[in-house]
This record gives structure tokens, C-alpha cells and sequence, in this order.
């Protein structure tokens, strides 16, 4: 029972650091309509930095913080402008294909200044692991749940009470109905990419400090994870994308308790699988997209 | 020909359609009248299978249509020409005549012939016989939308707004097809902002407001003016 | 030609295989990132015939290929009907359940003295069909080119009897598709059936040049490039999947002057090249003109 309470709550702490990723996955696809393959390997770029900073000067905590975030929003610009804003407007698997060619770009290009296996990065491990009872609770765990939380709260905000996300919401409606409403689309779709970024930048802080080490490999990783926690809630909303991390987080923390690395594993997709099946408009899916779903489910 | 009985079509919780019926003579024009977001789209894609009425029956002699799917609907002989999507865009003016004749199963030949056939009456066509289809005028894509309708070889002609966003003339021109086609005695049914046209072209009528019918007759037998107002401004008062 | 080059050759083959694969179902209007799944698929089930069952050589890639193709077909039929994100993250879901799964599928026999048989992460060894009967290089280099010519013939002959075109013009618009009187669930899911075998053929082939075959081999990454070779080289004809491995495997693993900076070449080339033909190299428009241009 201890362990079932345990995992919940490492799944519900890793859950939110999926959320977040979800998040910047979420808001490219909301005003894009399009899949940004290279999300995961801006953030990769990012920790690289904030790694490189680490090893060069032993810099503290918030310059390598900062580092990462800049890292990750400089790469997405440039994502943002060779696969997003010079392609044609109809042409969204370009832009998928697009993207991917520069994750593999920019991952490579990582790899070959970083040649080593894998790089330390500072973990927060001067704080004190924090025991309730017979739980014990990872201070970097916390950090990762309440940013989280803080996260989606200021980007609703962001999004209902200021003209910026005014102009964010028109244009994840409607392309057209924004432009010819005087949004300058090219603009905010950059902002937006960035702020994604940005926050993508912040779960990949979090997730390298809680690990201390990072790799090449946490590109494909941070991309599985954002997707599958973005799918499963359903694409519509920032709520829905948390709480897509926290299942995806929950599940995976009790199956690699109970059947190990290689059930979780199993388990994972077999269950991601058979939810895309049974719940096609995701966990917090929106009615409209239901209807649409059933009508084009009948051909 | 057609008998459409108390169909309700949704989309999620909002209700498009609230029980409508209608006949579909045979051989004849049937002209449905009403105002924009009345559900006259919602129909015509209901009838074609695209959407699922929650209820009511849709009999073509004595088969129930509503619950087949869409190709299903094609196969019996239901043929639409759909509103704002007319054309695969990137497939020339010939091959999409030919997707047209897709759904012959049966009766596999001829389909050189009627594609000749098609191209005599459309001699515009035939200039762009090779042309990508998206490259084409809206009013040719029009004719283009309405040959490959032929192509299947139609019991019945589901026309959706053919005269949306084009010039007087080439409406003018889209509704003298249509005429001819009326004349060669094959049942259409029309779904028209443009009443007036619309009207002296119709052998019979209705009108759907929010989402019921609540009109019908012949041209000959109402007052055009009142019938065209309440078409055009959706309002009951009108009456 | 040296062995560099039957080998170049030979992986660029069995690499066509596979952004058919994905390429068929593009055409469709499916993005697919799970077409490695059935490459493993028809890999495993290929080297299980003729390793563990003894079967002979072209029974094995039948049985790969024909397999590929149900389980391509099967996975279809509950997921196509999903909106093109969701099918594409299921078909991502499947193919992880299949490495994941193989990871852990153990199925030995004793063939002459040895443990023959996939075993779990440790792969699977000693699919010597090809090897033990002698084939050289260049000669499994005439047999798979056969076998993609084959495929390729295939594909032209459904553009002659129009079945490509009800491929496409479900992929285009399936509604209007659907007025034409397709059934568009039934025409994405044998293309899902095609694609499959296709992919599970080359599984098969692939594996009895490896003769050794692990799960790892068969990642996303593997998919989300077969993937991508269609989108570079062109939605317009069935080449241009072949065109997009070609540049890649081709030109910029074999020229040395790239060499360790291919990925990173690749990667802009490819950026680069969508902006200005969003539809690939050989899209629908180039197609049209160079056939036009042959005709003269
Ligand atoms: N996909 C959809 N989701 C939700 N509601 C819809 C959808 N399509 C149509 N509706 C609603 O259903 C009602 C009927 O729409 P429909 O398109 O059938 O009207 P219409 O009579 O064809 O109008 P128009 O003359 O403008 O073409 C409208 O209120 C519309 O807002
Ligand atoms: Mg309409």
C-alpha cells in the first residue's frame, strides 16, 4: 500500500514535468495546427548549454537556468523560421518533415560538440530529502509539481486577460479570421513558439537537476513524452495537457514498480494504444472535435 | 422517389435538424429554400450518409437509406454535388471525372462514353481536359463538380448552392444546366439561397428554418415575394 | 563494383523498402511513424521461417511479407478511422508495443546443436539461409533489387488501374471521396495491408543479410526517417521515396567529404527544400511535367 502511495507520488512529480512538456507541445499545435518535430531537441540544445556553462565555470544555479531557457528559445527560433514561417500556409506535413530534419540537425550538431556519453549537470541535491512517515519525497519533485502548477495557472492567464493571448486565441481558431482581424500572425506564432520554448526549457531544467546527468538521448525522450502526454489529453486545452503528464507520469512510475523496465514499457504503449482507440478525443477532448470525429468515423 | 421522415441530425449537443420531412419526387426539381445556418448543408449530408441522423427514416422505394454509409448511399444511386468542396484540386479535369465513375460496380463499362457524353455538354471542360482541376474558375468548377455527379450515373441529384459566390451570368448559365437536367427527367434536389431563380426553376418547394421545415408547395401556388423574404431574413414574422 | 559499394547499394534498397512503406500511406493522407514496426515484423517472422523452421529462402519472405501485411491490415482496422494525429501516434504507440514486446519474446529451437531463435534483447542470431547456401554480396544485391523493382512495378500498375487514385483521392479530401462512393475506411486500410507487406518484405530481406536482428534496431527514429525520405523526394510518383533515400544513404553517407557532418548537411538540405517544394522534390506538378516532357 506504501508503495502504491510512493509511486503516486513520483509518478504525479515526473507526471508534471511531462504536463509541461505537453504544455509547449500544446500551444505550438493550438496556433500552428502543425507538429513541431524538433520541440525536444530545442530543449535539447538548452541543457547543453546550461551543462556547458556547469563544466566551464561551475556557474550557480540560476545563470545555468538561465542558459538553459536561452539555449532552448534561440534554437526554437530558429526552428520556427526554416520549418513554420517560410513554408507555405497549406503545407503542414512540410513543416513536420521540415522539423524533423532540423531535430536531427541540431541533435547531431549537439553530439559532435559534445562528444562525451553523457554530461553532468547541477542537480539540487544541497537540499534535504523531505520524509513524511514512512514517504519519502525528492525536494526536486516538489519543484517540479508546483512549478507545474504556477506554469499553467500564469499561461491561462496570460491567454483570458491580455490582448496577446487574445490575439494567441484567435489565431489557433482561425488563420485567416485573425489576419484579416489585424493580428500580425507571424509575430504572435513567434511569440507563441518561443513562450513554448520557454517552458519546454524549464521542464528540461527540472528533469536534467532531478537526473545530474544528461545525454544526447533525452531529445527523442522529451519528444515521446511530450506527444503522448499532448495526445492522450485530447490537443484541446492547457488543463488537459497537465493532466495528460500526470496520468502518462502516474502510469509509467507504478508499472516500472510492479513488471520492471521492460513492462512499463509494454504497458505504456499497449495502454496509450488502446485509449487512442476507445477515447479518440483524448481525456479532456472538446465536444465539437467529438462530433467532427464521429462524422468522419462513419466513411 | 425520396421519402425523408422526422430526421434529427446533431452535432454534439447542438441540434442541427429537429425532425424534418420531406418527399423528393421523381423526375422532378425540388427546391430547398431557407436561410444561412438553417441546416440545409446538414441535410444534404445526412441524406448522403456523411452524417448520422440520431432518428427518422430516409426510404428510396422501398429501402431505408438512413444508417448505410456514405459509398453505400453512392452505390444506390444518391449522387451529391457538395457545397464549397468541389474538386480534388491537384488531379486534372479528366481524372476527376473518372473518380466520379468510382463507384460503378456493376456496370463497369461505358465509362468512355460518358465521359465523352460529360465533355459534350461541358465544352469548357474538354478545353481543359488535361488542366489541374484547382486551377480552374469557380464557375468551372462548378460544371466540373456537377460532371462528375453524372459520371456515377444518378437516380438522384443532391445539388448544394451551386451558385455560391459566382458572377449573375455564370449562375445564370449553372441554372440553365440545371434545367436542361430537369428536362431530361432526372430527380434533383436543390438547396438554393437564390429563391427567386431557384423558384422558377422548382417543380416543388420547402422551406427550412432552424433546423425544420416549416413551408412547402408549388412556385405556381405562393406569393414569390413573401416566400423570398422569409428565405432570405429567416424570420417567422414574416408570415 | 567493390564491396563498399554493393553494400551502399544494397542498404539503399532495403531502406526503399521501408519510405514506400510510409510513402503509401502519405498518399493515403496517413502520417505513419510506426512502419518500422512491420520492417521488424516481417524481419523476425522472415528469419523464424527459415531459421527455426527451416524453411527455404523464398517461402521465408513470402511468410514476412505476407505477415507484415495481415498485421499491417489488423492494426488498420480499429485505428484509421482516428483524425491524422492520433493515427499517427498510434501507429508510433503500435510500433513501441512491437520492440517493447520483442524485447522480451523468446522462441528457441535446437537447430543442429544451437539455440536458434529470437531471445528477447538479445536478438536474434544466425539467420544463415543466404550466408550457408553461398550467396555472394552482389548476388542478394540482384535479389533484392528484384524484389523492389517488383514492388515498384506493382505500385505502377495500381497507377494504370486507377487504384492509386482512389488512394489519393482519399488521402486528398475524404469526404468528398466518400461522394464519390468509396468506402474510405476500406481503401486507407488496404493501403495500410500494402504498406505493410511492402515494409515486411523488406523486413525479411533485410534480416538474411544481417543474419543477426535485435529490437533496438527497429526505434522510431528508423520510422520517423522512412518517413521523411517520401516528404524530401516527393509525393507525385513512387520514386520519390527511393529519390529521398537516395540523397541520404546515397549522397551523404558515401561521399566521405561529408563525413561525421551528415546529419547536420542533411538536415538543412532538407529544411531548405521544403520551402521551396512543400510536397518534395518529385511532387504532383514536377511529376506531371516531366511526363509530359517524356511523351514528347
Ligand atoms: N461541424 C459543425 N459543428 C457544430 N455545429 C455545426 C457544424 N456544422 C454546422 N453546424 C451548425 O449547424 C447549423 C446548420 O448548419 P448548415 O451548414 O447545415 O446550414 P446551411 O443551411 O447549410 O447554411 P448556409 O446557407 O450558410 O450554407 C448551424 O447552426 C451551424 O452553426
Ligand atoms: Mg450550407
Amino acid at each position: 500500500m506504501i508503495d502504491v502511495v510512493q509511486n503516486t507520488l513520483d509518478g504525479l512529480a515526473i507526471g508534471s514535468a511531462y504536463g509541461l512538456l505537453a504544455l509547449g507541445f500544446t500551444l505550438i499545435f493550438g496556433v500552428m495546427r502543425r507538429l513541431n518535430m524538433a520541440f525536444g531537441s530545442s530543449i535539447l540544445v538548452g541543457i547543453f548549454a546550461g551543462a556547458w556553462l556547469h563544466g566551464q565555470w561551475a556557474a550557480g544555479m540560476i545563470p545555468i537556468f538561465a542558459a538553459t531557457l536561452a539555449g532552448a528559445v534561440l534554437a526554437a527560433a530558429y526552428v520556427e523560421r526554416l520549418s513554420f514561417a517560410w513554408i507555405r500556409g497549406d503545407a503542414a506535413l512540410a513543416s513536420m518533415a521540415s522539423s524533423f530534419a532540423l531535430w536531427m540537425q541540431l541533435e547531431d550538431g549537439i553530439a559532435r560538440a559534445f562528444p562525451q556519453r553523457s554530461y553532468a549537470f547541477p542537480s539540487f541535491d544541497i537540499l534535504p530529502l523531505l520524509e513524511l512517515g514512512p514517504l519519502l519525497l525528492r525536494p526536486e519533485f516538489i519543484a517540479m509539481f508546483l512549478t507545474a502548477a504556477v506554469l499553467v495557472v500564469a499561461l491561462h492567464l496570460m491567454l483570458t486577460r491580455t490582448v496577446f493571448g487574445l490575439q494567441v486565441r484567435t489565431l489557433s481558431e482561425s488563420r485567416e479570421a485573425a489576419r484579416v482581424s489585424g493580428v500580425n500572425v507571424g509575430r504572435v506564432a513567434f511569440l507563441t513558439f518561443c513562450i513554448a520554448a520557454a517552458i519546454g526549457g524549464v521542464a528540461g531544467f527540472l528533469i536534467a537537476a532531478t537526473d545530474g546527468q544528461i545525454s544526447t538521448k533525452l531529445g527523442l525522450w522529451i519528444t515521446m513524452k511530450g506527444l503522448i502526454a499532448m495526445v492522450i489529453s485530447g490537443l484541446g486545452s492547457l488543463r488537459g495537457a497537465l493532466i495528460g503528464g500526470l496520468v502518462l507520469g502516474l502510469v509509467e512510475a507504478q508499472a516500472q514498480w510492479y513488471l520492471g523496465a521492460s513492462g512499463r514499457e509494454i504497458t505504456v504503449f499497449a495502454l496509450l494504444f488502446v485509449a487512442l482507440i476507445l477515447l479518440p478525443q483524448g481525456l479532456a477532448g472538446r465536444a465539437d472535435a467529438a462530433a467532427r470525429n464521429e462524422a468522419l468515423r462513419r466513411l | 422517389m425520396l421519402e425523408i421522415r422526422d430526421i434529427k441530425t446533431s452535432y454534439g449537443k447542438i441540434a442541427a435538424l429537429k425532425g424534418v420531412s420531406l418527399d423528393i419526387r421523381d423526375g422532378g426539381l425540388t427546391c430547398l429554400l431557407g436561410p444561412n445556418g438553417a441546416g440545409k448543408t446538414t441535410l444534404i449530408w445526412t441524406i448522403a450518409g456523411i452524417l448520422k441522423a440520431q432518428s427518422g427514416s430516409i426510404k428510396m422505394g422501398g429501402d431505408e437509406l438512413a444508417g448505410l454509409k456514405a459509398h453505400q448511399i453512392v452505390e444506390k444511386g444518391v449522387v451529391t454535388v457538395p457545397e464549397n468542396r468541389l474538386v480534388f484540386p491537384e488531379m486534372t479535369v479528366t481524372d476527376n471525372l473518372i473518380a466520379g465513375a468510382f463507384s460503378r460496380r456493376k456496370e463497369k463499362g461505358g465509362v468512355s462514353e460518358d465521359l465523352e457524353a460529360v465533355l459534350e455538354r461541358f465544352p469548357r471542360l474538354r478545353e481543359r481536359a488535361t488542366q489541374e482541376a484547382g486551377t480552374l474558375s469557380g464557375g468551372e468548377q462548378q460544371m466540373l463538380a456537377v460532371g462528375r455527379a453524372l459520371m456515377a450515373r444518378p437516380k438522384i441529384l443532391l445539388m448544394d448552392e451551386p451558385s455560391t459566390g459566382l458572377a449573375p451570368i455564370i449562375v445564370e448559365e449553372i441554372f440553365e444546366i440545371i434545367g436542361q437536367l430537369r428536362d431530361e427527367g432526372r430527380t434533383i434536389f436543390l438547396v438554393e439561397q437564390n429563391a427567386n431563380l431557384a423558384l422558377d426553376y422548382a417543380d416543388h418547394f420547402y422551406l427550412l428554418e432552424q433546423g425544420q421545415v416549416t413551408f412547402g408547395g408549388d412556385p405556381g401556388e405562393v406569393d414569390h415575394d413573401e416566400l423570398i423574404a422569409r428565405a432570405y431574413l429567416g424570420a417567422r414574422k414574416a408570415s | 563494383m567493390d564491396g563498399f559499394t554493393i553494400s551502399v547499394l544494397t542498404n539503399i534498397a532495403l531502406f526503399s523498402f521501408l519510405a514506400i512503406s510510409a510513402w503509401i500511406l502519405l498518399i493515403a493522407g496517413e502520417i505513419s511513424f510506426g512502419q518500422q514496426a512491420y520492417f521488424a515484423i516481417g524481419a523476425y517472422a522472415a528469419g523464424i521461417a527459415t531459421a527455426v523452421w527451416q524453411w527455404p529462402f523464398v517461402a521465408g519472405i513470402a511468410f514476412g511479407t505476407g505477415f507484415g501485411a495481415a498485421v499491417g491490415a489488423l492494426v488498420a482496422w480499429p485505428t484509421i478511422r482516428l483524425s491524422g494525429l492520433h493515427f499517427a501516434i498510434a501507429t508510433l504507440a503500435f510500433a513501441e508495443l512491437v520492440r517493447a514486446s520483442l524485447n522480451v519474446f523468446s522462441y528457441q529451437r535446437d537447430i543442429d546443436g544451437y539455440a536458434t531463435g529470437p531471445d528477447g534483447a538479445n536478438g536474434f542470431r544466425d539467420i544463415r539461409w543466404v550466408y550457408e547456401a553461398g550467396i555472394e554480396p552482389g548476388a542478394y544485391l540482384v535479389i533484392v533489387a528484384g524484389c523492389l523493382a517488383a514492388v515498384i512495378a506493382l505500385v505502377a500498375l495500381m497507377a494504370r488501374g486507377r487504384g492509386m487514385a482512389r488512394l489519393r483521392i482519399v488521402g486528398e479530401d475524404p469526404i468528398l471521396a466518400a461522394m464519390q462512393g468509396l468506402s474510405v475506411a476500406r481503401t486507407k486500410i488496404a493501403a495500410a495491408g500494402l504498406a505493410g507487406g511492402v515494409a515486411g518484405m523488406g523486413g525479411a530481406l533485410y534480416a538474411h543479410l544481417a543474419t543477426y536482428i535485435e529490437p533496438a534496431q527497429f526505434s522510431v527514429m528508423t520510422g520517423v526517417h522512412a518517413l521523411a525520405y517520401g516528404l524530401i523526394g516527393g509525393l507525385g510518383t513512387v520514386l520519390g521515396p527511393i529519390l529521398g533515400v537516395l540523397i541520404d544513404i546515397g549522397l551523404l553517407e558515401s561521399l566521405r567529404v561529408f563525413s561525421g557532418y551528415r546529419m547536420i548537411v542533411f538536415g538543412g538540405l532538407v529544411a531548405l527544400v521544403l520551402i521551396l517544394r512543400p510536397r518534395g522534390l518529385l511532387d504532383e506538378r514536377n511529376v506531371h511535367r516531366i511526363s509530359a516532357w517524356l511523351r514528347r
